[in-house]
């Protein structure tokens, strides 16, 4: 292990909350998100198996009634980092029902631009958002619209999840899911949150959530990659922002594309640190 | 001020916007500025001698614009203003200062902050810096029809919220100003980026919405650089040589749009507005510099032709 990683770990180990979960810096509320990846990072370090154990029935507790999980304990309303917590689910091999109905929340959930309002406007008014608006994909909450970054990762949890929740059912969602990826690419070869053209104005990609879209193809079977995968390694060397170059590292790895490990930079940010580590060990690959 | 107190005082404002009292004048400051380069600190201070602005003892957040950043364009509140506005509120004897912002469609807040130069450029900006995306939050509301927003404690404890708005033409909104830059305050970790829900309920339905439940605010415009044309992103550098500052944001946006040569009767979000913020010109006390000599207009998309102050 080299230093830079220890520390990292180190950081993470001294930065969990007395609730089990993590903040998104230290000493703050605990959210789903930092502590799921903290939780990825720490999975394989015994060290740190009394912190996950914490961080376990902490996550657990956020399960809501309806089988999804909420962002935080202040936040109790079904949210996008439900398919966090079944990829936690999936990491520590338990398929108990907490993780079905997980499962099934995220399967039963769909972005509003496949109901039927949103298609008439669309269809009075084309140029508004160019997307295709046949395929479903996923929200950040209840209610929205779908983008690129929930997307992938409910993509990466039902891939994960398929051999334990039924390889059938899920297999159509993630085809959609995909299909709804690629239609959303930008013209210049990435992909920005999720609208590529807008007002008829071509809109730029972004290296973090092309990083993120590429980390949703993990395993397609699309043969359309290529060019992709050579933005985001491009990107990866020109970005200089820690958070893009972190998921472009975990996305390449996905891909089976090397990179080196980055320098640490996340200070006292625990999304960062945790994403560095995952990033360096490939805990998510 | 905890939450309770802060619901309250949102309440109170809102009692006090329907009680069918004429309201008084609003002062609001228009300071020439050709550029960044000096004496941005000097004009903010004579507008807030202008306008009696007091923020003694009291913890103040900033509100820049940050939302994307390209070298090549003026898409964010310029760092100059920031680094004049602390300084400001520093001689103003403000307890507290802290700078915050949640940009709506990229994640790493702090990155575009270096990019911005804030971070080089004013100083210890780290430690007065809060990420309103991943802040600690609280519900407040109601918040249009549904019955509450999560808002960053940063925000929600603030006694005053300054809103450091640039001045740009908006593809959706026709402009974006002091009001519609509290879309920044909402955070990405519970709404997502982009933050779609304000979308979902309205852009200016939410834009009144966010300014009824901040009422003890003050805006700076960054007009010294605008952004005309397909704002707020991929518009063009449009220089008005102006700031427009006051406490009273719908007057302060609406004198914005008559300098951009918008008439502000027609934005959906003033109008909303309009019973808690003086929106018709003989409401407005203008000081400092008068509209007709910073009149500049900026160039509107098509959807917005019909909008020009004529």
């Amino acid at each position: 292990m080299t230093a830079p990683l220890e520390t990292r770990l180190d950081f993470l180990r001294r930065a969990q909350n007395a609730d089990g979960g993590w903040g998104y810096f230290p000493h703050k509320q605990s959210w789903m998100e930092p502590s799921a990846y903290a939780m990825l990072a720490l999975h394989a370090d015994p060290a740190a198996k009394p912190a996950w154990e914490r961080a376990w029935t902490w996550m657990r507790g956020l399960q809501l009634p309806d089988g999804s999980w909420a962002a935080a304990a202040a936040v109790r309303e079904p949210h996008w980092t439900t398919a966090l917590a079944v990829i936690l689910h999936v990491t520590a091999k338990v398929h108990d029902q907490a993780f079905v109905r997980g499962v099934e929340w995220l399967l039963g959930v769909a972005g509003k631009e496949n109901g039927l309002l949103f298609r008439v406007v669309q269809k009075l008014r084309p140029g508004i958002v160019e997307l295709d608006s046949s395929v479903k994909a996923w929200p950040w909450r209840l209610g929205g619209s779908s983008w690129i970054e929930p997307t992938a990762h409910a993509l990466v949890a039902l891939k994960r999840s398929a051999a334990a929740a039924g390889q059938a059912r899920v297999r159509e969602r993630v085809a959609q899911g995909e299909r709804m990826i690629l239609d959303r690419k930008c013209i210049d070869g990435g992909w920005n949150y999720g609208n590529r053209k807008v007002l008829g104005h071509d809109l730029p990609s972004y290296p973090e959530t092309t990083a993120l879209a590429l980390y949703g193809l993990q395993g397609s079977r699309d043969a359309g990659l290529s060019s992709p995968l050579e933005t985001a390694r491009r990107m990866w060397s020109q970005t200089r922002s820690p958070l893009a170059k972190a998921w472009l590292a975990i996305a390449l790895r996905g891909h089976a594309v090397a990179v080196p490990e980055a320098e640490t930079t996340a200070g006292d940010d625990i999304l960062l640190a945790a994403l560095e580590v995952i990033a360096a060990t490939g805990a998510l690959s | 001020m905890n939450r309770r107190q802060f619901l309250c005082a949102a309440g109170a404002g809102a009692i006090h916007a329907g009680c069918g009292r004429q309201r008084e004048k609003s002062p609001v400051a228009i300071l020439k500025a050709a550029s960044y380069s000096a004496g941005l600190a000097g004009q903010l201070r004579r507008g807030a001698e202008l306008l009696n602005l007091e923020a003694k003892g009291k913890r103040v957040l900033l509100k820049p614009n940050l939302v994307e950043f390209d070298s090549s364009t003026a898409i964010n509140t310029h760092v100059s203003l920031i680094a004049a506005a602390v300084e400001l509120f520093r001689h103003l004897g403000a307890a507290q200062i802290r700078i915050g912002e949640g940009p709506g469609h990229r994640r790493d807040t702090l990155y575009l902050a270096e990019e911005a130069g804030y971070r080089k450029e004013v100083e210890r900006f780290d430690s007065l810096f809060v990420d309103l995306n991943r802040d600690d939050v609280s519900a407040a509301g109601p918040f249009g029809d549904t019955a509450q927003i999560y808002l960053p404690h940063a925000a929600l404890e603030a006694d005053l919220v300054v809103s450091l708005a640039k001045m740009k033409t908006h593809h959706w909104a026709c402009a974006t100003l002091s009001m519609k830059n509290y879309f920044g305050l909402v955070p990405g970790a519970v709404y997502g980026w982009p933050k779609n829900h304000l979308h979902q309920i309205g852009i200016d339905r939410s834009i009144a919405e966010l300014h009824r439940l901040f009422p003890r605010s003050f805006a700076i415009v960054d007009g010294v650089v605008g952004m005309e044309g397909n704002g707020p992103i991929q518009g063009t550098p449009k220089a008005a040589g102006v700031v427009v500052m006051g406490a009273d944001l719908v007057a302060v946006d609406a004198t914005c749009c008559r300098i951009m040569g918008i008439d502000p009767r027609h934005l959906g979000y003033l109008k909303l507005s309009a019973g808690r913020g003086n929106l018709d010109a003989d409401r407005i006390e203008q000081r400092g510099e008068p509209i007709g000599s910073v009149h500049t207009p900026f160039a509107l998309l098509d959807q917005f032709k019909d909008y020009r102050l004529t």
